[in-house]
């Protein structure tokens, strides 16, 4: 068999064209790109921000008021909202993604599990705007009627935790706000326990049930403690986002600078803030730079608790 | 405490003869701890579905009624002039168009950096992985921020391709997840099969591998796409919305998201109609789009 | 030991002094053979042995992995292949490759040949037609796939994909065909119809084959190599090599007392 005339047969000599360099520079540059992406956002940020920094220094981060009038700026109330709604849907989340992820992986056969874990998984991209709307249209209502009156004559009463639960029934507030993000990052949490769950080593379970454990017993005593890095880590990965939602909890947390202990006192979050003021503010004024710097310090919550998240899941993912 | 009753239960239970079922209280309690562990699991999960089927009952319920022909070829209208959501979903699509195909490639070549460079980018890959892993899950009103600061403020207006640059930012990440997870299941003997034919690799990568994981990768596009189509906050500041009919990349353009935002907040009857009507079409649309991409996920697994 | 200058066929490849490196752990040790032209060599011996990792020397797939090296010379056409300066693509596309594993590309039947042929030449659309039907007439495989290039190579059976690899490896005309272990994931009459394919292929190309297969080796062999942790202990014809072997851990493995 003759090899053809035109094929290159020279076994030394350079590599006719340079597709590998190229190639290899182009994906670089994309994965530079995303280095850009992140490291730019921190830096336009910061930079917008310089001028309140300047003008309110470190306080800034402690001031509650924001007061276009009198041009003074602090991002304490929204930043305490921020962590407030987040803080209250972790409490939320977390119990209903463990339920659920012990239901699907545990209790429910197979078939059915395969279909509710989808329609759970559904519930994850429903857009926030979307969640937002059933907030004001189902759940600030509810709050308001049932709910938040409920509470105030009876929880409201307790000495000590009572001071949570007094105040006027709006229905939004800081409690409503937290359970839409709840109801928005269960999914996420869910998500990352099960997969856990589901890649524990069946022999683990299997020795445990064989020892006469009783399925809660598993979970608790077995599957918990072997995932649990992990499940903090999916946790934190939830509290990034709620931290960082816009949409649903615009709708609902009465957008009202206030600090207070009352769950039921509306409140702001900096994301809300932002996307509420930030269209009447014009650039290189100082309520422009205000929300820049509010932007910067939401930019840091949230990048600070996800690194906590990656790290935790990939320790755990290391480590398997 | 329970270990020493595991253990006594373990022993006692093959020669319990008739009694399966140890009767001591801390067995009764066990047991009972057991059911109301396993009612609270139940609970979780109707509760949470419950809500899924109340925001999909809200939304058909007041919502279906817009879905005529005036919204869909009309387009927005001040108050009680009627009107529809044309120019909003035609904007929509445009943005969110747009952004898949400025943010797929870039999100393709960063997942292929990821999946295929480990040789000899290793420390690098693992910290790029971990920025894009942020950007997935990073607060996206910022990323409507940091677009509106880089592209709107030195352009001097708001426009159609400031907005599709945000969405852009949030598909990167999700393609690079699954491009990266769906070339790395390529098994090792097809690479080398294609290098042993004479194959440069980039070849390998873009024809063979690529090739082997496209549909993982469609997957991963359609899933940004359903993604950033119900995007709100990266929008505000960077394509603001228009009231009129415009589908020109320079210039403000409507979307179903804002135009959602503005109408639902709004005072008149007939556009907080028109925004459940608008919010109606984007879940079903969405939803769609991850149904059918889990049903093909499921019948390539078998 | 001994390097057999096995009967008048010159050496398509001849290995000298080959020393083989995976990081830190010394696999080949010293190693010289050669490869006679137009011949199949068998390459056996127990799992570990060097005898694949010999296969991938002899193509450069090792450079896919950083931290394993080759000293030692390994000529081929007058030149030291495991030097520098080495244009791997042309050296892969002379020194073809089949693996263990049947490696179908997720294209069609067509696409899968003619993959590799576009890579060194180009033809136009009559002639890759001609080259396609060729390389598939020559496996056998022409009659069973004619009507159906154009689908996916996935739907064929395990092993009509490994004869498929089989004519993807020789479209593109390469002077040696290594094979790893091509049959073992196959069954009994596929296996039976890729070795009389061998028998048929080494008229036109040099083959070094590794198998587990003592029986394959006996059978398909001309001369056959004996490795044992890293070393060539013996090569000698097929003949010889299976009843009159000179070496006692030759003759131990072929009679099962151990591998």
């Amino acid at each position: 068999m003759e090899r053809s005339a035109t094929s290159p047969s020279a076994l030394t000599g350079a590599v006719k064209g340079n597709g590998d360099a190229v190639f290899a520079a182009i994906v670089r540059c994309s994965a530079a790109l995303i280095l850009l992406g992140l490291g730019g956002m921190v830096a336009v940020m910061a930079w917008g921000a310089r001028g309140a920094f300047a003008r309110f220094g470190p306080g800034f981060v402690f001031d509650k008021a924001w007061n276009p009038v009198t041009q003074h700026f602090g991002a304490a109330a929204p930043m305490f909202g921020t962590v407030i709604t987040a803080l209250l849907a972790i409490l939320l989340a977390v119990p209903l993604a463990f339920g659920i992820a012990v239901w699907l992986t545990e209790i429910a056969s197979a078939r059915i599990a395969g279909v509710i874990g989808t329609l759970i998984q559904l519930l994850a991209a429903v857009p926030s705007i979307i969640f937002g709307m059933w907030g004001f249209a189902v759940l600030v209502p509810f709050m308001a009627h049932y709910v938040e009156p409920l509470a105030s004559h009876t929880l409201g009463r307790v000495p000590g935790i009572g001071t949570l639960f007094r105040g006027a029934p709006y229905g939004t507030g800081f409690l409503t706000g937290g359970m839409i993000l709840a109801v928005m990052i269960t999914p996420f949490i869910c998500a990352v326990m099960r997969d856990v769950f589901l890649s524990m080593p069946a022999v683990l379970k299997e020795s445990a049930y064989g020892l006469g454990m009783t399925r809660w017993e598993v979970v608790r005593r077995i599957i918990l403690p072997w995932s649990r890095s992990s499940v903090v880590g999916g946790v934190m990965l939830g509290l990034g986002r709620a931290l960082g939602e816009t949409m649903a909890i615009t709708f609902v947390i009465g957008n009202a600078n206030h600090i207070g202990w009352s769950l039921f006192s509306p409140g702001n979050t900096i994301a809300s803030l932002i996307a509420l003021e930030f269209p009447e503010s014009a650039v290189g004024s100082l309520k422009f730079s205000s929300l820049m710097a509010a932007g910067f310090l939401l930019m840091l919550i949230s990048l600070g608790t996800l690194v906590c998240s990656r790290l935790l899941l990939r320790t755990k993912a290391a480590g398997r | 405490m329970t270990t020493h009753t595991t253990t006594a239960a373990a022993q006692a239970a093959p020669c319990a003869g008739a009694r399966w079922q140890g009767n001591s209280v801390s067995d009764i309690r066990r047991r009972m701890v057991d059911r109301v562990a396993t009612a609270l699991c139940w609970a979780a999960t109707a509760l949470v579905l419950l809500m899924l089927f109340s925001i999909l009952f809200v939304l058909v319920r007041n919502g279906v009624g817009g879905l005529r022909w005036v919204t869909f070829v009309h387009v927005t209208q001040p108050p009680g002039q009627g009107g529809g959501l044309a120019n909003a979903i035609v904007g929509s699509l445009i943005q969110t168009g747009l952004a898949v195909l400025i943010g797929a490639p870039v999100g393709l070549l960063v997942g292929i950096y990821l999946a295929e460079f480990t040789a000899t980018d290793g420390r690098l890959i693992n910290f790029v992985r971990f920025v894009s892993d942020l950007l997935l899950s990073a607060p996206s009103i910022l990323v409507g921020l940091f677009i509106y600061m880089i592209v709107v403020v030195p352009s001097g207006h708001f426009s159609g391709l400031a907005g599709a640059l945000a969405l852009s930012m949030l598909v990167v990440p999700v393609v690079v997840r699954t491009t990266e997870d769906m070339l790395r299941l390529v098994p090792l003997a097809m690479r080398e099969a294609a290098i042993a034919l004479g194959a440069p690799r980039w070849r390998m990568i873009l024809f063979v591998c690529l090739r082997a994981a496209r549909e993982g990768v469609a997957t991963g596009i359609l899933l940004a796409l359903a993604r950033v189509s119900g995007e709100t906050a990266p929008l505000l500041f960077t394509s603001l919305g228009n009231m009129n009919w415009s589908i020109a990349p320079g210039r403000p353009m409507a979307s179903l998201p804002v135009t959602i935002y503005q109408y639902a907040g709004a005072a008149y009857a007939d556009w907080t109609a028109l925004a459940w009507t608008g919010a109606l079409l984007i879940t079903a649309g969405i939803l769609m789009i991850n149904i059918t991409v889990r049903l093909g996920l499921g019948r390539n697994r078998k | 030991m001994t390097v057999a200058q096995n009967d008048a066929a010159p050496a398509a490849i001849s290995v000298r002094n080959l020393d083989f490196y995976y990081g830190a752990h010394h696999a080949l040790k010293d190693i010289s053979i050669d490869f006679p032209q137009g011949q199949v060599t068998g390459m056996i011996g127990p799992s570990g042995c060097g005898k694949s990792t010999l296969l991938r020397v002899l193509n450069r797939m090792y450079d896919l992995y950083p931290g394993q090296r080759a000293t030692g010379e390994v000529i081929f056409d007058g030149c030291n292949i495991i030097g520098p300066k080495v244009n791997l693509n042309v050296l892969r596309s002379r020194v073809g490759m089949v693996f263990q594993k049947p490696t179908p590309f997720p294209m069609s039947i067509y696409d899968n040949i003619a993959f590799g042929v576009r890579l060194h030449e180009r033809l136009d659309r009559a002639a890759m037609d001609a080259r396609v039907e060729d390389v598939l007439r020559r496996v056998a495989l022409w009659p069973e796939v004619r009507d159906r290039l154009r689908d996916s190579a996935a739907a064929l059976s395990g092993g009509q994909q490994q004869r498929l690899c089989i004519a993807r490896t020789i479209a593109t005309r390469p002077e040696v065909v290594l094979l790893d272990e091509p049959t073992s994931a196959l069954d009994p009459v596929s296996t039976a119809r890729i070795e009389e394919l061998l028998d048929e292929l080494k008229a036109d190309f040099t083959i070094a084959i590794v198998t587990h297969n003592l029986q394959q080796a006996a059978r398909c062999a001309d001369q056959v190599a004996f490795f044992y942790m890293g070393e060539v202990v013996e090569v000698d014809s097929a003949d010889r090599m299976f009843t009159t072997p000179r070496e006692k851990r030759t003759q131990d493995y072929i009679t099962g007392r151990f591998g």
